[in-house]
């Protein structure tokens, strides 16, 4: 088993910015697993293969013999953008780099996971009513979550099990449309509410639970 | 009898030289529109654009490649420049790749991308070329998606991530063209196609595995039960809905 993997048994992986951090932290796992930043093209004229296939062998090797992975996409803060108005280079970072970097991490993350293990991956998730804006960043989670379900059907057989867990930390809106989400500590924190969700799927209470999705926003969508 | 749509109402398919797209495009043909097939391959398109205009409608072919910025470009200027506008973009178009069953684990990234460029890359570039035009006509905008896109896929998972994603982007529209007075949409079809059939030769088992699910027992015609319900959504009898995919797909998808 490698180190990163040996140390707790426990890994998280994540671009290291400050809240993948502060959840890597809350869960005990030591430092994140680094995934690749994002390459900042230009244009369209651009591919994201070759580097992230590189990274998911990497990673794999590296995780291997986890029995507890935790793959977070939060890409760094940014503001709201309609999805027109997105250049060329925008929206393949945005929409394509981060899609295709949260796949090969859950893939790299269902190769290493030990048999009986668990994976959740955690995505940003703007409710529908904070969507406008947030085009890609909504693309890559409702991707991911169909994603760690079409994983769940392999991996059960040999009793891994893949949930997600979906935040609005840091896409909640300054002004609210509509009602005010039931919980007044929206839009949560990583290391209480996120790490908590993540705590409990990855836990033994969890054993039945696997292609599901747990909203740690508060209430703010459902 | 299917109402007829004013002349002008000019809409593209991508992805229309066959399967879904084609009964999609027939069945708006039926009802009047000018359909613009929007693909790669000019024959069989061209095929399709005279099924268009027998059904009823008048059909056109225009060279597409939904994955390329300038190709898309320039299908939109040919097409309101000869149509003198757009009332409707309907996007069908799925990478070649779609159909083939594989572990996610043996999904190089390479694949990947062909998918996202297809599917998402595909979406956004008809967003960004077509909202113009239809903010002017009041337009709708709907996307084919899939029951995949809901559930996953053990041996389809790349197919079915694009789909996911697909839903989310049209949700997220709805919401930012909804005051330009455009609507968006999805459907999430369950159809006899060329493609559906080529996979149960390729896995006996699939056909029993897809209809035991299915509580009509049948698979969709592409024209009358996928094409109807796009002509719906793409119409003033569907001037109040937005931002939805619709289940097209007898029942079968057990997720929603």
């Amino acid at each position: 088993m490698s180190a990163a993997a040996s140390r707790t048994k426990l890994a998280v992986v994540g671009v290291p910015h400050p809240a993948v951090v502060a959840l890597a932290g809350a869960l005990g796992a030591g430092d994140p697993w680094p995934a690749p930043e994002a390459p900042k093209p230009s244009g369209f004229e651009w591919s994201f293969a070759a580097g992230l296939q590189e990274w998911r062998e990497k990673s794999a090797a590296a995780l291997r013999g986890a029995e507890r992975i935790v793959v977070c996409t939060w890409p760094r803060p940014s503001p709201p953008r309609p999805c027109i108005e997105l250049d060329a280079g925008e929206w393949c970072v945005a929409a394509e780099w981060e899609l295709a970097l949260g796949f090969t991490a859950l893939q790299a993350a269902a190769a290493a996971c030990a048999d009986g293990g668990a994976i959740v991956a955690v995505v940003e998730r703007p409710a529908a009513l904070d969507s406008a804006g947030r085009g890609p960043l909504v693309a890559v989670a409702e991707g991911m979550i169909t994603f760690a379900r079409s994983l769940a059907l392999g991996e059960g057989a040999r009793g891994v099990r893949i949930n997600v867990v979906s935040s609005e930390i840091w896409t909640a809106p300054e002004r609210l449309l509509g009602s005010p989400p039931p919980l007044r500590t929206f839009p949560g924190r990583a290391e209480v509410e996120v790490a908590g969700a993540v705590r409990m799927l990855l836990s033994a209470d969890a054993a039945g639970v696997t292609g599901s999705v747990v909203r740690a926003d508060c209430g703010r969508s459902w | 009898m299917v109402a007829a749509a004013p002349r002008a109402r000019a809409i593209l398919v991508s992805g229309a030289s066959g399967g879904v797209g084609r009964g999609i495009a027939i069945a708006c043909g039926a009802a009047g529109y000018e359909v613009w097939i929007a693909a790669r391959r000019e024959r069989e398109a061209s095929a399709v654009a005279d099924e268009v205009t027998a059904a009823g409608g008048r059909g056109r072919f225009v060279a597409c490649d939904v994955g390329d910025a300038a190709s898309v470009a320039q299908a939109i200027a040919t097409l309101t420049a000869e149509s003198g506008g757009l009332f409707g973009v309907v996007h069908n178009a799925t990478s070649g790749l779609s159909p083939l069953s594989k572990p996610a684990q043996e999904i190089g990234v390479t694949e990947l991308e062909d998918h996202v460029r297809v599917a998402l890359r595909g979406l956004y570039l008809l967003a960004r070329s077509a909202h113009p035009w239809l903010r002017r006509s009041g337009g709708s905008f709907v996307v084919t998606t899939s029951e995949a896109g809901f559930e996953g896929k053990r041996l389809l998972s790349a197919y079915a991530m694009v789909k996911a994603a697909q839903r989310g982007m049209i949700r997220v529209l709805a919401r930012e063209w909804g005051p330009d007075g455009i609507r968006v949409n999805a459907i999430a079809p369950l159809a006899s196609t060329p493609a559906l059939a080529q996979a149960f030769v390729s896995d006996p088992s699939m056909k029993d595995r897809v209809l035991g699910r299915n509580p009509l027992g049948r698979l969709g015609d592409a024209t009358d039960d996928i094409g109807s319900v796009v002509r719906f959504l793409l119409g003033d009898d569907a001037r109040y809905v937005t931002g939805q995919t619709v289940m097209v797909d007898g029942g079968s998808c057990p997720v929603v």
